[in-house]
């Protein structure tokens, strides 16, 4: 058995795949780790992205789409909707488990080798210190594989950049522990994504329902982990949200999951070591997507690392530029929405609602995100800077 | 010491915040390193599900 490769990738979901099939389309050997038994499965996620970043990334089957949507509508703690202009909204919900299938499908095709049920429980470090390959843990056995770079994709629940040295422990108010349900047989607007805000439906979070085909629907809730109690944790405000909002439903499958709320980690390269996607809490903090970070994350660690490969005088270098580009792409956006989601998660239920009101007021061809935040700024001045500063990108 | 009494959806959630880094998910478990574990609680309170617990041995 193979057991010295150029790039080992810790991790399968969208960062790490991308990861792989990257490394390997550029000729590295590459071999990806998966603690699960099947790719893309449980799908712990809403499966909203963007439209346009989502065909930026790779050919999109059909298959992966359920959903197209076009409109935004937040619903808040009076039960009031505020829509908003649509046309900006341009997204998806996916089918993410066919979606992470057949990337891993094409990973494979590329080159990479998959192993699955492979839990990585160590870093390998050689006698200067240096991480030279992981131990893993199948079934009960152990084996070690060398490798030149090791590529951390392995989520929220990350323990590889810890045991690199990387202070990566989330905080509990920069996490949210979420739950879902997808349900089945509702009526709803097929084309509109729901946000429930205020803390009566799910406190320093938000709640979610996004349709998907055949009337079905993920309908779930993230809240800050700051207000998660044994007694009253995501689970009890969902089976609250689900009894007011649809109480006849049926339930195809019930998922949880937690999302790093934080700005990106500071360090997301260490010598031989890449961090991508939710290991490098790369979320953005507002709205909790990160399915699209992973992906454009793991494509850049997979190139970084198959450069590395060819040309090992030049790591130091492409890894730095790596961490720089991360951090231009989105790692100074989340700065800003970190803070906004400081203020907006602070606020109390009338407030909300009476924001809410204010923004009905405008017409709704006006009536785009920046003009709720104009009136949140209204009502907190400071916030100004942080809410250009997120939608310009400055 | 920390048992986990509930059922267990394996999201993880609990491992990223555990500042001990006393906890693992293995293929099909959550692990528990009892040794490191300093009984904080953080885990305890932010499980999804109220999984976790904290049993005083009598
Ligand atoms: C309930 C919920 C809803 C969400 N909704 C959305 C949404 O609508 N839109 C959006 O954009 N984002 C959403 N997100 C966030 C999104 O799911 C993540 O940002 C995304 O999955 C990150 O991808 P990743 O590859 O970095 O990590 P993951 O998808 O978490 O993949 C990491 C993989 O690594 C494996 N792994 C971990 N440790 C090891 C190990 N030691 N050995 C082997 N394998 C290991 C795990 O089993 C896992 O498969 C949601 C998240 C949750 C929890």
């Amino acid at each position: 058995m193979k057991t010295e490769w150029d790039i080992i990738v810790v991790g399968g979901g969208p960062a790490g795949i991308f990861a792989a099939l990257e490394a390997a389309k550029a000729g590295a050997s590459v071999l990806l780790f998966e603690r699960k038994r099947e790719m893309g499965i449980p799908v712990r996620c809403g499966e909203a992205v963007g439209k346009v970043d989502f065909h930026s990334y790779t050919e999109v089957d059909p298959r992966w789409i359920s959903t197209e949507i076009n409109t935004f509508v937040m619903v808040l703690p009076n039960g009031k909707e505020v829509k908003l202009k649509s046309n900006i909204y341009a997204g998806y919900i996916i089918n993410r488990d066919l979606f992470e299938y057949d990337m891993a499908a094409r990973a494979a095709a590329a080159g990479a080798c998959i192993r699955m049920r492979s839990n990585v429980c160590d870093l390998l470090k050689n006698v200067s210190g240096e991480i030279c390959g992981v131990r893993v843990e199948k079934r009960g056995t152990f084996q070690e594989y060398h490798a030149r770079i090791v590529i951390a994709a392995d989520g929220v629940e990350s323990r590889i950049a810890r045991q690199a040295g990387i202070a990566s422990v989330l905080n509990i108010r920069d996490i949210e522990p979420c739950v879902q349900a997808t349900l089945s047989g509702v009526d709803i607007p097929e084309k509109a994504l729901y946000l429930y805000v205020g803390t009566c439906y799910a406190p320093g979070g938000y709640a979610w329902v996004f349709p998907k085909a055949n009337r079905c629907a993920n309908v779930g809730l993230g809240i800050n982990g700051k207000y998660s109690k044994r007694g009253r944790n995501a689970e009890s405000y969902l089976q609250d949200f689900l009894k007011r909002f649809f109480p006849e439903a049926s339930v195809q499958r019930y998922v949880s999951g937690g999302v790093p709320v934080s700005t990106n980690l500071e360090t997301l390269s260490l010598k031989n070591l890449l961090i991508t996607g939710d290991a490098g809490h790369m979320v953005n903090p507002l709205n909790g997507g990160g399915i699209t970070h992973a992906i454009e994350s793991g494509i850049r660690a997979g190139k970084a690392a198959a450069g590395a490969c060819r040309k090992p005088g030049e790591m130091q270098s492409l890894f730095d530029v790596y961490e720089k580009d991360i951090y231009r792409r989105f790692g100074k956006n989340h700065e800003s929405q970190y803070r906004i989601k400081e203020l907006v998660y602070q606020m109390n239920d009338e407030e909300y609602n009476r924001i809410g009101e204010e923004v009905l007021k405008i017409d709704l061809k006006k009536r785009s995100f920046l003009a709720v935040f104009r009136k949140v700024v209204k009502e907190h001045p400071g916030f100004l800077a942080d809410v250009l500063r997120a939608f310009t990108g400055i | 010491m920390l048992v986990l009494s509930g059922h267990c959806d394996q999201c993880g959630t609990c491992v990223a915040v555990c500042p001990a880094n006393a906890l693992m998910l293995t293929e099909s478990a959550l692990v528990i390193d009892h040794e490191r574990c300093t009984l904080c609680a953080l885990c305890v309170n932010i499980c999804p599900f109220a999984a976790l617990e904290i049993k005083h041995e009598d």
